[in-house]
């Protein structure tokens, strides 16, 4: 089973945001949404989620996804909301309202957060508002708050983008996690390198079309990704085989 | 506040002891304003009229109390919950801890209704007021959910709108207000707002429509938690945000037409009372909006008490009195704003 996107066209207006898009999506795998900015990868996940309307079709394991609020899918924003005067630990309690229904709490969910909080390093922090976390914590609170939900799917806008390297590590460790009980992690990230030592298969997107999607190896060495970046970035291999994707000098 | 220690609850979804306070609060104010004005009347021969018991008063004072006083004491403690409890809505769906119930152009559109009711009709309809104001009110709410033509795709588009919308209702009532100067004192006796229509059939309509709302608000309170995160995420919580925005607004705003058309534009209850509801309980605002609504209602009384008795015989409008309070409390809030949009 999979995600199957066929035919898909966004607009915004008179603006086609993704154009004609069909692409496979294995379950219990991490498939990277890059490409520059304006692509269309937020768009793609806003789709996926099921509440922008689009053309085309998108079967999540056979639903059809649009308004469909029957899946389990987390959100992970790339800019969050923060409730004023919500503590962390009732910030990632929001995760199981799904589950438990608004303003109750199981006492399965008390222990599933409590899990949740000393996975993601928050355990200490569940009595600190969320208005008072630094970057890097909020970051975790988010992730946190996506794990307490046990998605099926999760979704994440650029995980990484507000964190130091340290933190881009922890945080890509614990999504990572995610797909040993099964979940399918789709993302969007702008560091190609961190893109292509976690995910195990890239989709490069260039203004609103697909121009390569496959495995990561693959997809990493490819003219396709140079192309998308309008060949201004360098792929090089480290000993270890593992990819460094930088930026090229600027040449007049 | 409890902590999420292993089996600890961790939402602090309900803190009974503070709703309980403002419950007894509310009782003793709203006694103490039935039995202070003009005429003092015992606390103890208040009670026992109110409650039908043997030893309450009589004649006068049972006139006094039943006619006068106690119709005017259930319309502040509507009033005042309708107000407080929408300003926490307001503000939980605005994402603005400085949202008022008036934001949306509930206020100018009222104003503008009481204008028209007075000017065109030379008093002969003062009756009608109260429904001007409503349907002046609503409409202003309307038009601005209009303009912003998104339909609550953005909370900010509604905002602007709103506050065009204001602006535009407020720019024709001056006008009005100026071609009739005598209508000049109703106009502004009105806008400062005050109790005294308080009479049981204000109370009975009020009653209705307030209730509605606030039945509707309540029932959707813990889901509002939702609000507070933005659409993608509050969607992939189960929750459909757009519709659950248009029903909080919705309610909030019949609550707020309602207590502005029974008793005119009494500003400052929608900010201070959830803020101060929200220090003594220090948890998020709409988990809190029973507790809110009574704090509401017990200030709104308190209020209506003071302004009948600190000149009297004469009367402030209540108006006076709650910017009197609000007004520094507002620029504490701002000071503070950092705190408190924590």
């Amino acid at each position: 089973m999979s995600i199957v996107v066929s035919d898909l066209t966004v607009r915004y207006g008179e603006k086609v945001v993704l154009n004609d898009i069909s692409l496979e999506i294995s379950n219990a795998k991490w498939t990277c949404l890059v490409g520059p900015n304006g692509a269309g990868k937020t768009t793609f996940l806003k789709v996926l989620l099921g509440m922008a309307p689009y053309s085309g079709s998108i079967q999540d394991n056979g639903i059809e996804v649009f308004k469909s609020q029957n899946r389990n899918v987390a959100f992970v924003p790339q800019h969050p909301q923060i409730p004023p005067g919500m503590t962390v630990a009732e910030y990632v309690m929001l995760g199981r309202s799904k589950k438990d229904g608004w303003g109750n709490e199981s006492l399965a969910s008390r222990s599933y957060v409590h899990k949740v909080l000393t996975e993601t390093n928050l355990f200490g922090m569940q009595d600190n508002l969320v208005a008072q976390l630094s970057g890097g914590e909020m970051q975790r609170a988010l992730i946190a708050r996506a794990l307490a939900q046990e998605p099926d799917l999760i979704l994440l806008d650029e995980p990484t983008s507000a964190l130091d390297l340290h933190h881009q590590i922890s945080v890509l460790n614990n999504i990572e996690l995610l797909k040993e009980d099964g979940v399918t992690v789709i993302s969007t990230m702008h560091d190609l390198t961190l893109a292509a030592m976690f995910a195990e298969r890239l989709v490069v997107l260039k203004a609103g079309k697909i121009l390569l999607a496959g495995d990561s190896d693959i997809v990493i060495h490819s003219s396709e990704l140079k192309k998308a970046y309008d060949n201004r970035i360098d792929v090089y291999t480290l000993d270890s085989g593992r990819p460094v994707i930088v930026a090229s000098k600027f040449s007049r | 506040m409890t902590t999420s220690t292993e089996h600890g609850a961790i939402a602090r979804i309900w803190n009974w002891q503070i709703t309980a306070f403002c419950a007894l609060i509310l009782f003793v104010v709203a006694i103490a304003a039935v039995s202070f004005g003009p005429i003092s009347i015992n606390f103890l021969k208040v009670f026992k009229t109110l409650f039908d018991l043997p030893g309450g008063s009589s004649g006068m004072n049972r006139t006094v109390i039943l006619e006068l006083r106690l119709p005017r004491v259930i319309l502040g403690i509507l009033v005042g919950a309708a107000l407080a409890t929408s300003g926490a809505v307001y503000q939980t769906v605005f994402h603005n801890p400085l949202a008022d119930p008036y934001l949306l152009g509930a206020a100018s559109g009222a104003g503008l209704g009481a204008t028209i009711a007075i000017t065109s009709t030379h008093h002969n309809l003062a009756g009608a007021l109260p429904i001007f104001a409503f349907v002046g009110g609503v409409l202003a709410v309307l038009t601005s959910f209009f303009i912003s033509g998104k339909f609550f795709a953005d909370p900010n588009s509604l905002l602007l709108s709103g506050i065009a919308v204001g602006s535009f209702a407020t720019a024709i009532q001056t006008y009005l207000q100026q071609r009739h100067s005598t209508a000049l004192r109703p106009v502004y006796s009105w806008i400062l707002g005050d109790l005294t229509n308080a009479s049981w059939s204000v109370v009975a309509w009020s009653a209705i429509y307030i209730a509605i709302a606030l039945v509707i608000l309540f029932s959707v309170a813990k889901q509002l938690d939702g609000l507070m995160l933005s659409d993608e995420e509050a969607y992939s919580l189960g929750i459909n945000p757009k519709r659950l925005r248009i029903t909080a607004v919705a309610a909030a705003t019949l609550a707020t037409a309602t207590a502005v058309s029974a008793s005119g534009l009494i500003g400052f209850v929608g900010i201070v009372v959830p803020h101060l509801v929200r220090g003594l309980t220090h948890r998020v605002t709409n988990r809190s909006l029973i507790t809110i609504a009574m704090a509401g209602a017990a200030f709104l009384v308190l209020a209506d008490l003071g302004a009948r008795t600190l000149l009297s015989p004469a009367e402030l409008p209540i108006g006076v009195i709650t910017a009197f309070v609000g007004a520094p409390f507002f620029l504490f809030v701002l000071r503070n704003r950092r705190k408190v949009l924590q």
